[in-house]
């Protein structure tokens, strides 16, 4: 494994948990392996979907599934570049359990040259009966802002000033 | 029925009655924290979500999070269904299907929704994000709801 493999995968995990909506859910990357990435999701009221069962809502296995997704779609690059979401789909087998963490894995089953095709499931207590399914298509697209560099300098200076500057960094 | 679910569902008819799609939106709250909003406008519900730090993905550019923009459609489409449609229960999403046209910018998202087939169990709903220009949505979704 490269140097540059080696601290792309923590760096990976740290910009999904700590930024953004990634930080607001407050999941937690469980693994990050070339093409394969898993999550972990603890229940939260913030999120209910449904007042009366108190069962979260379909958005955030939404978000869930296109973060694992897109971080593993991430993890097939070789070269500097951004991965949007084309499409997803998602099956809704069951509703998920209040009160129980959701876990989250997603796999590229295929690599092109332009589009990264995944799929991810959700679920609670077995995997083989999971809450939710997805498919997902990233397109590869060459981004000169977005070089491992240039996100390390970010990252090596957010951890310099400490956790408080996070808000202001979002907002620049 | 519990408390909590009769409570829920006189809330709900409430809102209806009084055309406040807000208040449905404010008795759920997925809703209150991704900060979704809710007005009616020509006689249709019409949806939008102000720009907000927790909602980003992507710091650098910055843009909205791909999950917030399809969690802001499928709750605006559960929204739609129990406010144009004789229903009183929160309808169960079965599937769901996204295409992201355009990145979502750091700004407000408008959406609306239209139901293109009611049945006695099922319910399909469309729904279309944008964010400058209706002719430039940003994002299309259609899903399945059941009513059971």
């Amino acid at each position: 494994m490269n140097l540059r493999r080696a601290i792309y995968k923590p760096m990976l995990k740290l910009a999904m948990e700590r930024t953004g909506h990634g930080a607001a859910l407050g999941f937690e990357v469980t693994k990050v392996r070339r093409g394969e990435v898993e999550m972990t999701f603890p229940y939260k009221p913030e999120v209910i979907g449904n007042p009366i069962t108190g069962v979260i809502h379909g958005g955030v296995i939404v978000s869930l599934l296109d973060t694992c997704c897109g971080t593993a779609a991430m993890t097939m690059l070789d070269r500097p570049a951004v991965t949007p979401t084309m499409d997803l789909r998602l099956d809704y087998m069951h509703p998920a359990e209040p009160y129980e963490p959701v876990y989250v894995s997603a796999k590229v089953y295929r690599n092109t040259s332009n589009v990264l095709f995944c799929r991810g499931s959700a679920w609670q207590d077995d995997p083989d009966n999971p809450i939710a399914h997805c498919v997902a298509t990233f397109m590869k697209l060459d981004s000169p802002n977005i070089s491992v560099a240039s996100a390390l300098r970010r990252r090596l200076r957010r951890l310099v000033r400490g956790v408080g500057t996070k808000n202001k960094e979002v907002s620049r | 029925m519990t408390d909590t679910a009769q409570l829920i569902q006189t809330s709900l008819a409430a809102a209806k009655r009084a055309a406040n799609p807000q208040a449905m939106l404010d008795l759920i709250p997925y809703s209150i924290f991704i900060g979704a909003q809710a007005k009616i406008e020509n006689d249709e519900v019409s949806y939008w979500l102000e720009r907000r730090s927790s909602n980003i993905g992507n710091p650098s550019l910055p843009a909205i999070h791909g999950g917030v923009i399809g969690g802001f459609l499928e709750l605006s489409a559960s929204i739609e269904i129990l406010y144009e449609l004789d229903v009183n229960l929160i309808p169960k999403v079965v599937d769901f299907s996204l295409d992201y046209l355009r990145p979502g910018r750091y700004k407000t998202i408008y959406a609306n929704c239209t139901v293109l087939r009611q049945g006695s169990k099922l319910v399909n709903v469309t729904a279309t994000a944008w964010q400058d220009d209706i002719g430039r949505p940003i994002a299309t979704a259609r899903c399945h709801f059941l009513l059971t």
